[in-house]
């Protein structure tokens, strides 16, 4: 195994020109492969973030997003009431009756109007999604015409900085604080109060109510209790389960676009692949013969080309990641088209993904490798040793 | 024995020496071909994808104007503005249209269904294409509606159907809606799709929980140049109303549609880089391959008299053809597959197909290719030492 492993290792460096082109193919592939899946990625990971497992949000029956559910207002204290619900300190249950409205605001990038999502809240929304923090300024007071800002939305979307007024509605609101969410997106959102909203929107009814749990092991007694009251056309979803569904059309599009491509481009490197290995083959007949005459059985030919053009692929893979790498972290937005709201998020490289994205260049190399490796051991012996 | 002068029949010779080495691995070439005919086609559908969203942009009418609230394309206005957009001067029609967001039984199922007042949509779109019968069976039947060619392939529609539509806005009730289709319609331009769905305003305003209401109004005024200063003018006549309005060209409104997916040109522009540049790598590869191989055969010919510079044309040549008909496959194989019947992305995604601009943007591509691919490996075969070379055994 030594000798033969190193054999082909030598080899590889030997002809370091054509490595170097095959394993570029390749990690042209699996950078491809990787940002479009990061796409995906950052998009489900913002949108998941939004939920927390102990909150549960509710919708009208068959609404498969905010902008499509009401919630009439007698419908609140009813709700409200359910034991299943947390209570503050003050004794007042931790919920939130919210609206949201789309406006249209210019983007910083090319100045388009964009579909900003302007959610107004109760005066315990803060409560109910612990993971929201005001990092610059203060909460809204509700009953003024003040709101917050999320982080991401302040560098997406003109004229939101901190201080700045905002018209819309046909009124004018002041931001007075900007506030974070773990990337969830809400930090695309716009937060005022409600009560001031629904006129402002002419609205007389809310959309959905997020609710924080006392446990989240309550969630299907509270959907029991929702469900057995007659006077509500509500149904409840957990938090998470409602934000992950949302993210699901967008990233299967995504997500079946980037298969595509890669797949397509990957057969190009794979044709790659198996030129280079055909001609590395072609070069070492001798080698090969010599190598067989010394004892070595077919098998471990096929093996040892098989490590190599997997070798040289795997090198092609790990350069394709850290060409990739650059684009974690970086923040572009898309339309939500089940709010049909635009989202900022940012590119996702996880560790299972770049994982991934080598196993990938694996396969390119294994299925490309294959052929060359078959036709090396098959070479008759005496004739291998003929050839110059 | 540079191209442009030499006689015919040594041009004739230099082609099949090129053809001659082609052939020499039949195997590498073929990979080779097949790989740059994949970039090439993976090229050709992508600038096509990106063509078809631009083109709803492109098409749009200049004389038509679409006026939607300020706040946003969701909220809608009362059908009071339509007298007062009617009476600015510069308007010549008008006609509105509500998007209604039903579900044809299951969310999945996405498509653009709108209410619209049936006489004057047909009016100001010409591109719905109608018969005269067709028009008019779909103006008779109050619940009747008419569905784009596209949409009735995906869907098996045929004239005659019943369609029930599931609520999608609460505020058009809780009640399904039944229609009848009374015509199929062909696009006869990019700025109509032939995937949505349009019925009457009337049916939806009766059952609607909010009567009078209008998501957007569509105008048509006299002359192109009119159009912003008609744009403008709808506005004032609404500001500090509860009711502003945001007037804009077609264009503008279908270009802020194509933006709302995010930065498509960077995305779809960046995986096309990254193709050429993989194709370059295999190209390129096979090509110094080839010339590493034929070392001594290049040092033959040499001595023989040929001169570096036919060399480097013989070597430059073959990359070059290798390329070109990789990418004659590429387009070819794009051009059949990616056309608008074949492919139903659905959703938001308007139809595209390779039209021939892709063609030859494509096949130029395969051609520039060849040339970098075969510079490099062309360069080192003309400046071989022949005594070097000659010396060398495999």
């Amino acid at each position: 195994m030594g000798l033969i492993g190193s054999y082909n290792l030598r080899s590889m460096i030997v002809r370091k020109g054509t490595a170097a082109m095959t394993a570029g193919g390749i990690a042209m592939v699996v950078a491809v492969f990787v940002m479009t899946l990061a796409i995906a990625q950052g998009f489900r990971a913002t949108l998941v973030a939004s939920g927390s497992p102990q909150n549960a949000i509710v919708l009208r029956k068959g609404a498969t997003a905010e902008t499509v559910s009401a919630v009439m207002r007698p419908d609140v204290p009813l709700i409200e009431s359910l034991p299943q619900i947390a209570r503050g300190p003050d004794g007042r249950p931790l919920a939130s009756s919210e609206l949201v409205v789309i406006i249209a605001l210019p983007r910083q990038t090319d100045n388009q109007p964009a579909n900003v999502p302007v959610r107004g809240v109760g005066p315990r929304a803060f409560d109910v999604r612990d993971n929201l923090t005001v990092v610059d300024g203060r909460k809204f007071t509700p009953g003024t015409r003040e709101i917050n800002v999320g982080r991401l939305a302040v560098g997406r979307f003109k004229g939101l900085t901190l201080g700045s007024d905002v018209r819309f509605g046909a009124a004018t609101w002041k931001v007075v604080g900007i506030f974070t969410a773990d990337d969830a997106a809400f930090e695309s959102e716009l937060w005022g109060d409600v009560d001031l909203m629904m006129p402002a929107f002419q609205r007389n009814g809310y959309q959905s109510m997020t609710v924080k749990l006392a446990d989240p092991s309550m969630f299907d007694s509270f959907k029991a209790a929702i469900e057995a009251d007659p006077r509500l056309y509500l149904v409840p979803q957990r938090e998470q389960d409602y934000y992950a569904e949302q993210s699901r059309p967008l990233t299967t599009v995504i997500r079946v676009f980037g298969a595509f491509v890669t797949f397509i481009l990957s057969i190009g490197a794979m044709f790659g692949a198996m030129n280079t290995m055909y001609a590395a083959v072609a070069y070492r007949t001798r080698e090969i013969g010599t190598l067989r005459a010394l004892g070595f059985s077919r098998f471990r030919i096929v093996t040892a080309f098989l490590a190599e053009s997997v070798a040289l692929a795997l090198v092609g893979g790990v350069i394709g990641c850290i060409l990739a790498i650059p684009v974690h972290g970086l923040s572009t937005g898309t339309t939500n088209f089940t709010s049909f709201s635009e989202v900022a998020f940012k590119f996702r490289i996880t560790p299972a993904l770049m994982a991934g994205g080598l196993l990938f260049s694996a396969v390119m190399g294994a299925v490309g490798g294959l052929l060359p490796a078959i036709r090396a051991a098959r070479i008759p012996v005496a004739r291998a040793l003929r050839e110059i | 024995m540079r191209g442009g002068g030499a006689p015919r029949h040594k041009k004739m010779k230099f082609i099949s020496l090129v053809l001659k080495s082609a052939k020499r691995s039949k195997r590498r070439t073929l990979l080779t071909v097949m790989s740059v005919a994949i970039a090439v086609f993976l090229f050709a559908s992508l600038r096509a994808v990106l063509d078809g969203f631009k083109a709803g942009a492109e098409a749009s009418s200049s004389t038509r104007i679409v006026t939607i609230r300020s706040t946003s394309l969701i909220f809608s206005m009362p059908t009071s503005h339509t007298d007062a957009i009617r009476n600015t001067p510069g308007v010549q029609d008008l006609t509105w249209a509500n998007w209604f967001g039903g579900i044809y039984k299951d969310p999945q199922n996405f498509f653009a269904n709108f209410a619209v007042e049936p006489e004057s949509y047909l009016r100001l779109y010409p591109e719905v294409l109608l018969t005269p019968e067709e028009r008019t069976a779909f103006l008779e039947d109050r619940t009747g509606c008419i569905v784009g060619d596209g949409l009735a392939r995906r869907y098996g529609f045929k004239v005659g159907d019943k369609i029930t539509l599931q609520v999608g806005i609460p505020v058009y009730g809780t009640q399904d809606y039944d229609f009848t289709i009374r015509a199929i319609y062909r696009s006869g331009g990019a700025a109509v799709d032939n995937q949505s769905m349009l019925f009457h305003w009337k049916y939806v305003d009766e059952r609607s929980l909010e009567k009078g209401q209008v998501g957007w109004y569509v105008i048509q005024v006299a002359h192109p140049d009119q159009a912003t200063q008609v744009a403008m003018a709808i506005d004032q006549k609404f500001a500090n109303s509860p009711y502003e309005t945001k007037t804009d060209t077609e264009r503008a409104f279908q270009s802020s549609f194509v933006s709302m997916f995010g930065n498509l040109n960077l995305l779809l522009g960046s995986i096309a880089i990254a193709v050429v540049i993989t194709t370059l790598f295999v190209a390129g590869n096979t090509m110094a391959m080839s010339v590493r191989e034929r070392t001594t055969e290049i040092a033959v010919m040499r001595t023989l008299g040929f001169p570096s510079s036919t060399i480097f044309l013989l070597i430059a040549g073959e990359a070059l053809l290798m390329a070109l008909v990789g990418g004659v496959i590429g387009v070819t194989l794009a051009r059949v597959i990616v056309n608008p019947d074949l492919m139903q992305a659905g959703a938001f995604i308007p139809v595209f197909g390779v039209n021939n601009t892709n063609v030859a943007m494509a096949v130029l591509l395969s051609a520039v290719i060849g040339v970098l691919a075969g510079v490099i490996p062309a360069t080192m075969a003309s400046r071989l030492k022949i005594v070097d070379a000659l010396r060398r055994v495999a």
